[in-house]
């Protein structure tokens, strides 16, 4: 009997605390997921608010930097310009102090007249270009597209044999070779094109030209010129009987007619820039770079000037941007005016010096610099706007007039421009505007944190073949900008500074109304109400009255403070209407008595909690001694209930600093650039931005939203921690 | 000095009030009242939004929306003439109907033919002289009956039925308490019964932290977060980027913290007693907890539900930001139920969305439109209101019994 009971009994035992643990580890994932749940909405707000963006400028602002230094290097005294090279030889020949740039192809041509300079020590030669190791290497391009290729047989097998020959052919003609790692680039592009090839990977294909036909276009650059002739050559010998056109047009003709579909490859001195990618993209055409030749750029001096035989990148930037004399660099030269003869201002050589030796960030300029690219690139009316706002000197004017300035700033206090008082702008500030007016910075495609992070390289790669032309940046949404900048209809430039500030404007009358009323009732309710009908209704009503949805408190403060109190809450009554209002009721007032009814309810109720688990003892301690009730009160009860008020006072404040929807009822504008400046403004809160910004369906607003969303749970984190803080504070005193 | 400082201290008449009558401060009287207005603007606060929502409604039900008849006076009509003579084309009037001339508003007391026997000057309007060619408007006004008989919700239309706004309304929410019911009261049972006061102390704050996020952030969650997630898991197709379920899911994750604090406060009221008991009777903790203490504590954690539901319900930017935006009307018999009317993975819009949308954006203040909307908050208002009345009498009962 008792052996059958057991053999039953523990198997059952068994089970049932199997079952047992079972549910415990259920209950245990109940909460887990709701922990899960808190670190997915961290994880999608962290997600959107940084991450990778593409960026494309509508004017490179290397290319605006780069027209400064060249204006720059053009200006200097004792400068010269020419574009002919022979030109620029003859001058440097006959000039003792004379000293210039160009080619190595020209130097070669000159080179019994002329002194080569070594740069950091090295003399530009066959070696040190090849090895890149001579600093002003430039490489040389042709451009096509993969779908050009993948089309045209002859301009597919032309480029096959340029780049399977350029290295000896480009000696023959006077050019320095490509870069290894050049050539291997170009060898990559053009595989890329021919994914079909049947041969083994990483082995090169020469493609015998004999019998190919067809149309091949090339139109460019004549340093490149005589290259791609002597090619065509060598390919007609082989066999080649396409068609060809080959144009010796320049580099920028020859781009511009490639972009625009008449060339089927060009030839460039210099990389294709930004706006030449963008007419390209615009003509469906997404071009391919193949670096297959190198220059070295070679600077050049009479050999009169003995002392000169190697110069520092430094000392070359101040011979042709800086100095006037050779003593000014270094003071064991003679004291000589230097003679700058170089290239012109529509010259890839140009470029290339001022960018790899005058190297000068547009973020850098100085402010003369910089108002001088604004005034080249915005119209007059839009700077003469921009300097009534805040100008760019102290004492002279840049696009108005003095006559109409001194009018307009001649007007009464509230009328007359800002900028008239206003300190001018700084360098940093005009850079910012350079940016916004010129440049134009457009954030075409954005990626989460979580792609960012894990297909960075992939997103990289698809990136670079999608938009040529843009540049990836990682970019944080929320950044220093982002909070002290005004609203503004592009999400780039958008900020939240007059969403902070009006909600703490909503909050400072929210409180202002709320805390005084809240804690009077609930002094009222613990400390002076009878046992009667009326306060029981009172308490009940208080408690109803918490459970009331915020949209219907919105209802009320529409119909209410909106509507029928419009004369108070609008300031008309005052004769205070803010001159950005349009006189209605739809003020931060308005919206700050809302919140307060909204949050009295709880506010009530905490302090009542608060004063009632003061003892009881107090007070009857404090009215034996002949204390008044209100003495009591004031003196005993509220001090010691006071930690637990504030607690209580700050979470309904924090429910408030997070509403919206009654707020969006009383009508909270949706889109103001002007700071409140009182409780009779127009206003808009943290919390309505991100409503907009989310409801819009631009990936763009998605991240500026979700960086609005760390501004609101930072500052509602501040919040607590006061309240934490105030509540030990007082609670140690006490 | 010894004698001395035993004598009696000597009192005199001057010193004692000349009664001992309670004194009229009238300070404190003052600080009594204002007290005690501080309380009552809480009632002033509940009548104000009765009384809104009210008279608002009242002017929803009551309001004229003039329609055209195409008919149009043939003969002139004097300032006193009671006969108005139309002709036969348009709208036919019956008397009881009233009807508009350019600025007057007349009642039609009888038809005869052509001829409308009217009293002029009704709506304090006055009676003016009409040349033949004016056209007759007749004022209508919303059928009560039509907002829960018809399914089509276009103000602009005159259609007034509520039954897209509240089946998506309701819909929301009984996914969200599919969502905060069960995780709810697990999570309570497992603080209440299980957890160590370390665990407790860690965990709650935790909870408490999901439960302050405010809401646009958690419609913020919805959309960029579980909307693609639900795409991703039942098709791009089926699923539109608004979705019901997508808003129902998040709504319920938000009222988890207030589910699980509600039940936890109805569990720990249960008395111990009643636990050891079961104990000692070989219970085992899970027995102890499903079978002893939860139904004990059942009213409190009913009473969770029911604030919940009411939570839920009017819960609005979630809804707004998430659930879609435009009224999900459509026609009984005709339109799949399941497959269109009561399909969580379509837009639907709630009556607090609704709300939300329409005052958003421009809205005149003497309108049909702006009325609607109090109707709408009106019918939420007492929604809410009942089921919160209704959990007190649950709270109140627990307390009743282990108090």
């Amino acid at each position: 009997m008792n052996t059958t009971r057991n053999t039953q009994f523990t198997p059952n035992l068994d089970a049932r605390h199997r079952r047992g643990f079972i549910w415990r580890i259920l209950f245990m994932a109940a909460l887990m997921t709701a922990l899960v749940v808190l670190v997915a909405l961290m994880f999608s707000i962290a997600n959107d608010s940084f991450g990778y963006v593409v960026v494309i400028n509508k004017i490179d602002p290397e290319r605006l930097a780069l027209n400064v230094i060249n204006e720059r290097l053009l200006t200097m005294p004792n400068t010269q310009s020419s574009a002919d090279d022979t030109a620029l030889a003859e001058s440097i020949t006959s000039d003792p102090n004379g000293i210039g740039f160009f080619g190595s192809a020209a130097y070669q041509q000159n080179r019994d007249a002329l002194k080569p300079v070594a740069v950091d020590g090295i003399t530009p030669d066959r070696e040190t270009a090849v090895s890149q190791e001579y600093p002003l290497t430039r490489p040389l391009y042709l451009y096509t597209t993969g779908d050009i290729l993948a089309q045209n047989q002859a301009a597919n097998v032309f480029l096959n044999y340029l780049i399977t020959h350029a290295n000896e052919a480009t000696e023959a003609a006077g050019y320095l070779p490509a870069s290894e790692a050049d050539l291997a680039q170009a060898q990559q592009n053009w595989l890329q094109a021919n994914p079909t090839l049947p041969i083994p990977p990483g082995t090169w294909p020469a493609i015998n030209p004999d019998g190919i036909d067809g149309r091949l276009t090339i139109s460019g650059s004549s340093t490149l010129y005589p290259l791609t002739e002597q090619m065509l050559a060598q390919l007609a010998e082989a066999g080649f009987r396409a068609e060809v056109s080959n144009e010796n047009a320049g580099s920028t003709a020859g781009l511009a007619a490639f972009c625009r579909g008449e060339a089927d490859i060009a030839a460039a001195s210099r990389p294709i820039q930004s706006d030449e990618i963008e007419l390209c993209r615009e003509n469906g055409r997404f071009p391919q770079e193949y670096p297959i030749a190198a220059d070295a750029l070679t600077i050049v001096a009479n050999p009169a000037l003995a002392f000169l035989d190697n110069v520092s990148q430094a000392e070359l930037a101040q011979i042709f941007a800086e100095a006037e004399t050779w003593q000014e660099i270094n003071p064991a030269w003679p004291a000589a005016p230097i003679h700058r003869y170089i290239p012109g201002a529509d010259s890839g050589t140009l470029d290339f010096f001022a960018q790899q030796v005058i190297q000068q960030e547009l973020a850098a300029l100085p402010t003369d610099d910089l108002v001088r690219i604004l005034a080249a690139n915005i119209s007059v009316g839009r700077g003469r706007a921009l300097e009534r706002e805040q100008r760019f000197y102290q004492d002279k004017l840049v696009f108005d007039n003095p006559t109409a300035w001194n009018e307009a700033c001649s007007q009464p206090k509230g009328a007359r421009p800002s900028g008239c008082t206003a300190p001018p702008r700084t360098q940093a500030e005009i850079y910012d505007l350079v940016l916004q007016e010129v440049v134009q910075p457009d954030v075409v495609e954005t990626f989460p944190l979580y792609d960012t992070l894990l297909k960075g390289a992939a997103i990289q790669h698809q990136m670079a073949a999608k938009y040529p032309n843009g540049s990836l940046q990682f970019r944080s949404w929320l950044t220093k900008d982002f909070i002290t900048d005004p609203q503004s209809s592009t999400p780039e430039a958008a900020g939240v500074r007059t969403a902070i500030l009006g909600s703490l404007w909503v909050i400072a009358i929210t409180i202002l109304f709320s805390f005084p009323v809240g804690v009077g009732a609930a002094v009222y309710l613990e400390e002076y109400a009878a046992d009667n009908k009326l306060n029981r209704i009172l308490q009940t009503n208080i408690n109803n009255l918490a459970g009331v949805p915020s949209i219907i408190y919105g209802m009320l403060g529409l119909a209410i403070f909106v509507r029928a109190l419009e004369m108070i809450t609008s300031g008309a009554l005052f004769g205070l209407v803010d001159s950005t209002a349009s006189a209605n009721g739809r003020t931060i007032l308005s919206a700050g008595f809302t919140l307060g009814l909204l949050i009295l309810p709880l506010i009530i109720i905490n302090a009542q909690e608060a004063i009632r688990a003061v003892p009881t003892s107090l007070r009857q301690a404090s009215l034996a001694l002949g204390a008044t009730q209100w003495q009591t009160t004031w003196h005993h009860v509220l001090p010691a209930a006071l930690p637990g008020i504030l607690t209580g006072a700050i979470l309904a404040v924090s429910r408030a600093l997070g509403e919206t929807a009654p707020l969006v009822i009383i009508g909270a504008s949706t889109f103001i650039v002007v700071d409140p400046s009182g409780p009779f403004s127009k206003f808009t809160t943290l919390p309505i931005q991100i409503y907009q910004w989310t409801a819009r369906p631009q990936a763009e607003f998605r991240n500026i939203a979700a960086a609005a969303i760390i501004v609101l749970l930072v500052l509602l984190l501040a919040l607590n921690a006061t309240a934490v803080y105030l509540r030990n504070k007082y609670s140690t005193r006490m | 000095m010894a004698a001395h400082s035993q004598a009696a201290p000597v009192i005199t008449t001057a010193d004692t009030p000349q009664t001992l009558r309670k004194k009229r401060r009238w300070g404190e009287t003052i600080i009594q009242a204002s007290l005690f207005i501080c309380g009552m603007l809480s009632i002033f606060t509940t009548v104000a939004i009765v009384f809104i929502l009210v008279s608002e409604s009242v002017n929803f039900f009551t309001r004229q929306q003039w329609e055209n008849t195409n008919k149009r006076i043939t003969a002139v009509v004097d300032e006193t003439a009671v006969q108005i003579e139309t002709g036969a084309s348009g709208a036919a009037i019956s008397a009881g109907d009233v009807i508009r001339l350019g600025e007057e508003i007349m009642v039609v007391t009888g038809v005869d033919g052509n001829i409308i026997l009217v009293d002029r000057g009704a709506q304090e309007t006055t009676a003016v002289a009409h040349q033949p060619g004016v056209e007759l408007f007749r004022g209508r006004r919303v059928n009560p009956l039509a907002i829960i008989t018809t399914t089509k919700w276009a103000p602009q239309l005159n259609q007034f039925g509520i039954w897209p706004l509240l089946l998506a309304t309701l819909m929301v929410s009984t996914i969200a308490m599919f969502v905060a019911l069960p995780l709810g009261l697990a999570t309570a049972i497992y603080l209440s019964e299980y957890a160590s006061e370390r665990v407790r102390g860690t965990l709650k704050p935790l909870l408490e932290i999901l439960a302050g996020i405010p809401t646009v952030v958690f419609g913020y969650f919805a959309l960029t977060f579980v909307t693609p997630l639900i795409r991703a898991i039942f098709g791009v197709d089926s699923v539109q980027i608004f979705n019901v379920l997508s808003a129902g899911i998040v709504v319920g994750i938000l009222i988890i913290p207030l589910v699980s604090s509600m039940s936890e406060d109805a569990l720990h009221a249960v008395p111990r007693a009643l636990r050891e008991a079961a104990y000692g009777l070989g219970a085992t903790k899970l027995e102890t907890s499903l079978r002893i203490v939860v139904p004990a504590a059942l009213s409190g954690i009913t009473a969770a539900f029911v604030v919940s539901i009411s939570r839920a319900v009017g819960e609005t930017m979630i809804v707004a930001i998430a659930a879609g935006s435009g009224p999900k009307n459509f026609e009984l018999g005709k339109d799949g139920l399941f497959s269109y009317v009561l399909n969580p993975l379509l837009s639907a819009e709630t009556m607090t969305g609704h709300i939300v949308r329409i005052s958003g954006g421009d809205l005149s203040y003497d309108s049909i439109d702006y009325n609607s909307l109090f109707a709408i908050g009106l019918m939420l208002f007492v929604m809410t209101l009942l089921l919160n009345i209704v959990a007190r009498r649950f709270v109140a009962r627990y307390r009743e019994v282990y108090e």
